[in-house]
Parts: C-alpha cells; structure tokens; sequence
C-alpha cells in the first residue's frame, strides 16, 4: 500500500471514529478500539485532528442558508468499496476488531468480502503481496488476516504473501516483532536477505540490518536457515511442519568447527543443530548450510551476517533485545554516534554530533525513543556538551570548548 | 452513553485546544499542513506513553488535550525564538485585518463549493446538526432513521470533504476568526 492509499484509508477511518464518537454511544470496548487504531499510527492522529478541523469548520461556516439540502435517494445507500472503515477491510486487516452490529452493515459487509474475495481470486496471479511500510518516526502495529500480530519499527518494509499452505513475510529493510497465531499446518516464514525463519506459534523479532540479520525469540521456538533452502522446504514441508532436529547432523558447525573468531563479550553457548545447548568456550560462528538450520528458543538470538555466516547463539533478555518494539532504546556502552542514528530513526527532530571523539564515546542506560529531549537532558548531566537548536527540527550537539 | 459531565469535559477540551492550536498555525501561514502533521506526530508519541486504560475513558478529549498542550508548547517556543513574529502574530489574532477577511471569504467559498459535492441528503444531515443543533438521536428520529445510519451519512461526509478540502484553505478556515 503506498502513502496516498494509507493516508486515504487512515482519513476515511478517522471520519468513521469522528461520526462514531458524535453519535455519542459508544461502548467500552468501542473506545478500546479507538485508543488502539489512535496508536497505531501517527497519521491517524493527524487525520483526527483534521475531521476535527472539518467539523470546526462547518460549526463557524456562515452560508448554511445557501445550502441546498434534499431526501435521501439510492446514492446515499450505496457502501463504496473502497471505502476503508467498511467491515470488510476492518476484518482482514484486524481480526481483533469486534464485528459492529447492525444487520445492514452485515450485509453490506458479506457483499463487500464476496466481492472482495472474487476480486482478489480475479488479480492473484498478479498480487506480490500487502505491502507495509512505515517512514521514519512512525511505529505501527498490523493484525495480518490470520490473527497474526507485527509491531513495525520506523523505516521498515515488509511484504505478506499468505497462501493455504505457507504464511511468508518478507523483511525488506528495518526490523518488526512478530506474534504468531498458532497454525501447525500453516508454518509462518520470515525472510530478511538470504536468511529465512521458521516459525508455527510463537513471538520473535528479526532486525535486518547492514551487517546482517539478528532473530531474537522472546516465546516458543523457532529456526533460522538460509532462505535458498527455505525456497524448497517450503513448498516440500508445506503441509508437515517440519520436526525439529537435524536431518544431517554436520550441516551445522559445533563448537570450534566455524572459522570465525566471535566477537562477543560474554560466555554464551551454542545451538547445535540437535537443538541441544552445546557450551562453546571459544565461542565459534556458524556456517548455515544448505540444509541446515539453527534452533531457537525463548530468550536466545543468532546474528547471521550478511556473508551467511551464523554467529554463535546467544543468551540475551529477551525482554531488553526487543526493547526497541515497545519504543524502549537501550544502551549498553554503544557509542554515542550510534545512539543518536537510533533515536533519529524515531523522530522527526533529528540530532547530530560534530565532534567524532564525542560520538564515539560510550553510552548506557534505558530511554524512551520518543523523547529525544530527555537523552539530551541525560548527555548534560553526565559529559560537557554545547547544543544548538536550529528551528525544530534540528539539534546538534558539540563538546564544550575550553578557552 | 457519554454521561453530560463527559459530554461537557470533552467540549471543555475541544475548545480548550483550539484556541492555541489556532494561535500556533495561524503564525505560520505558509507551513500550515505541514504543521499539523508534526503535531500530530508529536501527539502520537505521547499518547503512547499513556496507559492504554487510562485513555479509554475518555479517548478524544484525551486526544484533543495532548494536541492542546503541543500546540501550546510549541507556540511558547516560536515565541521564545521569534519574538518578532510573534507581534505580528498577536496583532493577526487581535484584529480582523482585511487581508484575514479576504481569507474567511475565499474560504466560505470552497466550503460551500465542497459542500455542493456532498448528496442533498448528506446536506440535510449537516444542516440539522449544525444549523438546527440537533444530536444525531434526534436527527435520526427526525429523518425516520437509526442512529447507526445518520452517523453512516456523517462519515461519508466528513470523508468527502476531508478529500475536498484543501488543508492549507482548511487551516484558514478553522482559524481565521474570532
């Protein structure tokens, strides 16, 4: 979906929450769901605001005596298609969403998905899948038609390609926190770069970035193989999902077996690919093989570079990794310059550091990526630092110069 | 039902976050639509930091107090920085200049125009709202209609002229008087 649909869709939805809430009844769970489309996304706040601005509009207008008016004829019954708020797209997209009353809208809402079913059955061959797409400063969370929850970070693509037998999601750039809806015979796959994750019920993250790709499981199980393998086990496993263990025990590298010195600072063990912790003293990165896999469990993550190469897997927190999707940065001596780059990612006000020994200095701590100014209230009072504001859109901070 | 001290908290709030919203655009004519989009931005992130119950209760007035209190802030600052601007910006809000009512008057032009695409019958809707004050229980007992439907013709409206409207005319609208 690109931009100007969003924005329509999210204009449409926003004039359906606004007439809703006029209207005055609605119930709890109603307000629930207004809270929730609210938070998904800030153009649907800026879309509110602007009905908002409509309505204000027509309460100072002064011409109403001009206005022509009439009775109701066939137009005012028609339910456009591609109307966004009408149920059948609120279904597909969010089955979460509570199906709103009302016999007419019901039907309106089963004619609506027949002619959506016919009209997708009429372009499949063509469809390359939903697309989702977030800018930066913008987080999103999407309810896929299976049940399937995705919480998007900023600058993030991702396509969904769902057929009877295989969920597939593609990871195009950025990272997003998957909940998977449980579905045995319908194994969900992720793919970012030449990397692709298996996963039946379970929630995980996958961050694609330069120097590769990193999964962190947060519940259940997954595996992490190289996507030209996932390309044909796909299709052969469809139905059965696959048991987990190893068909060939040597495709992955035990301990001392990679040729890759690990850069890591903290005793972690590896996975073999029997799915049993092996404890590697050395630390060892892994060669994933054609047909060979790496199992995760719960609070463990893989790096695989962008060379195909597994790092080994680590214990992590799983809670703090995928921080980063509850809008939660956390620091652990990064450098200062990478900090900034993340916060930015979250925001339109965009930092910058001049001084190269300042960016490299170390920073930790947890922060709240919506509140740029709190970082820098933090950078103040530990370090001497000079800041410059430039309209509001711009902050640079320097190193104080000693005179 | 919104209980009547919700009801009148919520209009509190509405107004409440116009006024400084009004202010805030109304300084920067030129960047109007952008504005609102980092507003609204701005709102977005805080509302996150809400509990989510908390929000329930009342979600628009909530909605509307966070963009009141961005408006405000932001204003404070623009003032900080611009302190020349912001004298013209006071004397922009105090006095009807010509060159506002020139505005207002292109302006209740494109709103009547927008008007004219909506369906005689969407019209008749607004107008009982707006013109006669009516709630849309009434309006739909006047029409011999449910509430659901009333509300139907109000999205489809709001919709309508949501696509209609030039933001930066819509601007001018919302805040070219008082």
């Amino acid at each position: 979906m690109d931009a100007t649909e969003r924005r329509n869709r999210a204009a449409g939805e926003a004039a359906d929450w606004f007439a809703r809430l006029q209207a005055g009844d609605m119930e709890r769970a109603e307000r629930e769901q207004f809270v929730e489309w609210l938070r998904e996304s800030h153009v649907h706040v800026a879309e509110m605001l602007r009905v908002a601005q409509i309505h204000g509009a027509l309460e100072r207008f002064q011409r109403w005596v001009h206005i022509s008016t009439g009775p109701k004829t066939d137009a005012d019954n028609v339910v456009q298609l591609h109307s966004p708020q009408d149920a059948h797209l609120t279904e597909r997209l969010s089955p979460r969403h509570t199906r709103r009353k009302g016999a007419g809208l019901r039907v309106f809402a089963v004619a609506a998905t027949v002619l959506l079913i016919v009209a997708s059955i009429l372009v499949l061959p063509l469809f390359r899948g939903q697309v989702i797409e977030t800018d930066r400063g913008e987080r999103r969370e999407v309810v896929l038609a299976d049940g399937s929850l995705l919480q998007v970070d900023p600058e993030t693509r991702l396509r969904v390609k769902y057929s009877d037998s295989v969920r597939r999601v593609f990871l195009e750039r950025g990272r997003a926190l998957f909940h998977v809806a449980k579905n045995p015979s319908r194994p969900f796959l992720v793919q970012a770069d030449d990397t692709t994750v298996r996963a039946v019920g379970t929630a995980f993250g996958v961050e694609q970035l330069l120097q590769g790709v990193i999964v962190t499981v947060a519940e259940g199980k997954v595996a992490v193989f190289p996507t030209s393998r996932a390309a044909t086990a796909a299709v052969q496993n469809a139905d059965v999902p696959r048991p987990e263990g190893p068909d060939n025990p040597d495709d992955i590298h035990g301990p001392g077996a990679g040729t890759r010195a690990h850069s890591g600072d903290e005793a972690s063990p590896a996975i073999s690919s029997s799915g049993k912790v092996v404890q590697g003293s050395n630390r060892p990165a892994t060669q994933i093989h054609a047909a060979g896999e790496v199992l995760l469990t719960a609070n463990q993550q893989v790096m695989v570079q962008s060379s195909g190469l597994a790092e080994a897997v680590r214990e992590i927190d799983s809670q703090r990794a995928l921080a980063w999707a509850r809008g939660r940065l956390i620091f652990q001596n990064d450098q200062l310059g990478q900090a900034i780059a993340e916060f930015n990612r979250y925001n339109h006000v965009q930092l910058t550091v001049t001084d190269p020994e300042l960016a490299a200095k170390p920073v930790s701590g947890v922060f709240n990526a919506a509140e740029p100014e709190a970082f820098i209230a933090f950078l103040q009072s530990v370090t001497d630092i000079e800041i410059v504001r430039d309209g509001d859109r711009s902050i640079t901070i320097g190193s104080v110069r000693h005179r | 039902m919104i209980s009547a001290d919700a009801k009148r908290r919520l209009t509190d709030w509405f107004h409440q976050w116009r006024t400084p919203l009004r202010r805030f655009l109304v300084g920067r004519a030129g960047v109007r639509a952008a504005d609102v989009e980092d507003v609204a931005q701005e709102v977005f992130l805080r509302l996150m930091r809400y509990e989510k119950g908390e929000l329930v209760d009342h979600p628009q007035a909530y909605l509307y107090k966070v963009a009141a209190n961005v408006a405000t802030e932001w204003s404070i600052r623009a003032r900080n920085r611009l302190p020349h601007d912001q004298k013209w910006l006071a004397y922009l809000i105090d006095r009807e200049q010509p060159e506002s009512q020139l505005v207002r008057s292109q302006s209740e032009d494109e709103i009547e125009r927008a008007l004219n695409t909506l369906t005689p019958y969407q019209r008749e809707v607004l107008k009982l709202y707006f013109v006669e004050q009516k709630s849309y229980a009434e309006i739909s007992v006047q029409l011999g209609e449910s509430v659901r439907s009333v509300t139907r013709q109000f999205r489809k409206s709001y919709d309508k002229l949501r696509r209609e409207l030039d933001p930066e005319v819509l601007g001018a609208m919302t805040h070219g008087r008082d």
